[in-house]
């Protein structure tokens, strides 16, 4: 079990998995090894590093205070990057699948790690092609990690159906607004974190699956949301990487600003019935985005998720305008009150168009800006 | 004996039909036999098919039978231009415009050299040797869209070799339109043809190409996104143009390699899906490698042996010195370098086609430098297939291999 290593609580990360297309037909294509080496001698705040097959980059930012910070070095990152893929003839964009790769011609990344984890989930591992964005938000302790852990977790509906865009895969209109989680579901320990009080509770347990053999790290959790002790920070998993940049810092804002409120009201416990609706909730807004009915698990009540985000943004916008992410917040209340996030925007574009590859034309064009 | 009339002749008569069928029966397990036994390229077991029963070989398929399947084999090169052009991406060539110069540069230095080793060493008259050098400007597009095919290859040596390929074609038929009225001027004389005929051959081509991309485009639009329609549209309007082309005494060639291009950059609205050479496409590399391979005549390496690995050597020396000189400005290390130099290495039936097409119209050309270009198509379509297999590879951007 790792130490938890103490951070700035509030502190912001952002990590984005990028595909890799090519620009004749859109589909993904082997350009991670070839685009890193054009980004090498760059200079750009965060990083931006290989991912699990040559199909896909991912870039991520370092350690922020807050959105201004975020936004500025992801366009920084973002304009390098879109720059060198320019070069090379490589389309660069966001979403979290591509509309119509076939998992069986992708290539794994030729390094150690990614081929145990290629030969452990075979197939799985392939199809784990899919695209999200990773949220840290900064704690100071693992007691703290384990609070907030729960405390957002009644949130990530929130944080699926904002970044949803996922609409298709393998071809097909899945009916679902972020089709990547269901991919995320197939692997073992994925789901959300037991109900555990504290980081010693957490310690306790995390020494159980070790000592089952079934986990090495804190990477073999494939939980939602979980502590990363290394960091000192919880991880928000559930997103699908949006299709623009901006969302993606809105989105780290928004978890920022729930992650203030929490810490700021020393009262809160989580109610134990809460992951008893975690998952149904989970699937409503993967399928549903916006139009999804999620179960509150103390009042019982059935809420539409819209109008739930609507009235959560609206109470967190006068501690977020404090924490400077008021505009990021207005931006997200706007996508929300008019029920439209990535998705949707996606599936507009097949049915004007009538091909997938027009699809991921345009979500290039909004990931690079042209 | 007329009760038995039914009953076929003996010797069979010419049914060419059979021969076709066995030319394409041999090509294809020949491919297969090389693949899986060697490893090497499946279009090298095609074209060895092919030699091994046309004239150069057992002499199953005979010339005039050969002559009648030009048309297959100029049918299939068209479409391969035809996806070629589809290569040249001007967006791309707009964004890294040292790419373009980059695939200049490689076609000139080839063809310089080319020309200067024929008419200084091996005394070819300088027009002649001109036409060889314009031929060794040009890298196999079939062999290069074929191989990396197979190999499901992927990455920046395979793009900017198939890049390359398509951009040295062009500056290739430029370079023969160019010589061809001095050709004329040299043998025949005629001031009004020299100027008029790259003009007509020239205009008349892009023009031709023009309208047949938005033909192409406009029944793309109608039939809508459906490959398996869309390729049959793509094959139609390729018959359609090549025999147009023919028809007005224009270059196919050019005709179809400007169709492909304007087909891909002038699609803004994305009417047209583009065509990978998948299943059915398959069919018409078959057809163009067994029937180059029939062409191929080893008794050349006998008697222009010397010249032709001349002509391979210089040209192979070309193409590196300029892949190498702009490597640096399209960022790609010296080693993908090497290796994309030597993906460009391949001739193959485009070389045949345009020795034969000039050799037509000027007959000194097959007495001169004709068997020289020739020579080099015989070495280079074993070992051109295997470079270029091996410069994916080791750029490690072969997929998993059909």
């Amino acid at each position: 079990m790792p130490e938890f290593k103490s951070s700035e609580p509030l502190t912001l990360g952002v990590e984005l998995e990028l595909q890799l297309v090519n620009t004749r037909d859109y589909n993904l294509t082997r350009g991670a090894s070839d685009l890193l080496a054009a980004v090498a001698k760059a200079k750009h705040p965060g990083e931006i590093k290989p991912e699990i097959t040559e199909s896909m980059i991912e870039i991520c930012t370092s350690v922020c205070t807050g959105h201004a910070q975020v936004r500025a070095e992801l366009d920084a990152i973002r304009k390098i990057v879109a720059d060198a893929a320019a070069k090379l003839n490589l389309g660069v964009a966001g979403g979290g699948t591509h509309p119509f790769q076939k998992w069986s011609e992708r290539r794994i990344y030729d390094t150690p790690r990614f081929k145990r984890v290629s030969e452990l989930y075979g197939y799985l591992a392939k199809q784990f092609t899919v695209f999200g964005q990773h949220i840290h938000v900064g704690v100071p302790s693992g007691d703290e990690a384990v609070r907030l852990t729960h405390g957002l977790a009644r949130y990530m509906p929130h944080f699926i159906a904002l970044s949803a865009s996922s609409p298709f895969s393998l071809g097909t209109d899945t009916q679902f607004d972020s089709s990547r989680l269901n991919v995320v579901n197939a692997f073992p320990l994925a789901g959300f974190m037991p109900f555990v009080r504290d980081w010693q509770e957490f310690g306790v347990y995390f020494e159980q699956m070790s000592g089952f053999g079934i986990v090495e790290s804190m990477k073999d959790f494939y939980w939602d949301i979980r502590p990363k002790p290394e960091y000192g920070t919880i991880e928000i998993r559930v997103c699908d990487t949006p299709l623009a940049v901006a969302r993606a810092a809105d989105l780290a804002a928004y978890a920022q600003v729930l992650a203030a409120n929490l810490r700021e009201d020393p009262g809160w416990s989580p109610h134990p019935d809460l992951y008893l609706v975690y998952s149904y909730n989970r699937f409503q807004a993967c399928r549903f985005g916006f139009g999804a009915m999620i179960v509150d698990p103390v009042t019982h009540q059935h809420i539409p998720l819209g109008d739930e985000i609507i009235a959560t943004l609206t109470r967190c916008q006068a501690r977020a305008e404090q924490l400077g992410g008021g505009e990021a917040l207005t931006s997200l209340l706007k996508a929300a009150a008019a029920r439209t996030n990535d998705a949707q925007a996606l599936r507009e574009v097949l049915e004007k168009r009538g091909s997938l590859a027009d699809v991921v034309r345009s979500a290039c064009e909004a990931w690079m800006g042209s | 004996m007329d009760d038995l009339a039914f009953l076929p002749y003996w010797p069979l008569l010419g049914n060419q039909m059979v021969w076709v069928g066995v030319l394409l029966v041999a090509g294809l397990l020949g491919g297969e036999l090389v693949h899986r036994l060697l490893r090497l390229p499946r279009i090298t077991g095609y074209a060895a098919a092919g030699l091994a029963l046309g004239p150069g070989g057992l002499e199953l398929i005979g010339r005039p039978l050969l002559d009648e399947l030009t048309v297959f084999a100029d049918l299939a090169l068209g479409l391969v231009l035809f996806e070629l052009g589809q290569r040249l991406d001007i967006a791309w060539l707009r964004r890294s415009p040292a790419l373009l110069v980059m695939g200049v540069a490689e076609a000139l230095l080839a063809g310089v050299l080319v020309f200067l080793v024929l008419n200084y060493y091996f005394g070819h008259a300088p027009l002649v040797a001109a036409v060889a050098g314009a031929i060794a400007m040009s890298t196999s597009p079939a062999v290069l869209i074929r191989v990396a095919a197979d190999l499901r290859a992927e990455g920046q040596v395979t793009e900017r070799a198939l890049l390359l390929t398509a951009i040295n074609g062009v500056i290739a038929f430029l370079a023969l339109t160019v010589l061809i009225p001095w050709l004329h001027l040299e043998y025949r004389g005629g001031w009004l043809t020299m100027l008029a005929q790259p003009l007509y051959l020239l205009g008349g081509s892009l023009v031709l190409a023009f309208a047949a991309s938005q033909a192409t485009l406009q029944l793309a639009r109608m039939i809508g996104q459906d490959p398996g329609r869309q390729f049959i549209a793509v094959i139609a309007m390729v018959v359609l143009t090549v025999g147009i082309a023919v028809a007005l005494k224009l270059s196919v060639l050019l005709t179809l390699l400007a169709m492909g291009v304007l087909v891909r950059n002038a699609d803004r609205e994305r009417h047209f899906i583009v065509i990978d050479s998948g299943d059915a496409g398959q069919l018409f590399y078959v057809i163009l490698f067994v029937i180059t391979g029939a062409r191929l005549d080893p008794g050349l390496l006998a008697t222009a042996g010397a010249a032709g690995l001349a002509f391979v050597l210089v040209r192979f020396a070309g193409k590196v010195l300029g892949v190498f000189a702009f490597a640096p400005l399209v960022g790609l290390k010296l080693r993908h370098a090497g290796l994309l130099a030597l993906a460009l290495l391949p001739m193959s039936g485009l070389a045949v086609v345009l020795v034969h097409e000039t050799a037509s119209l000027y007959p000194e050309i097959r007495a001169s430098v004709a068997p020289v270009v020739l020579a080099a198509v015989v070495m280079l379509e074993l070992f051109g297939p295997i470079a270029t297999q091996f410069a994916i590879r080791r750029a490690g951007e072969a997929g998993t291999e059909a």
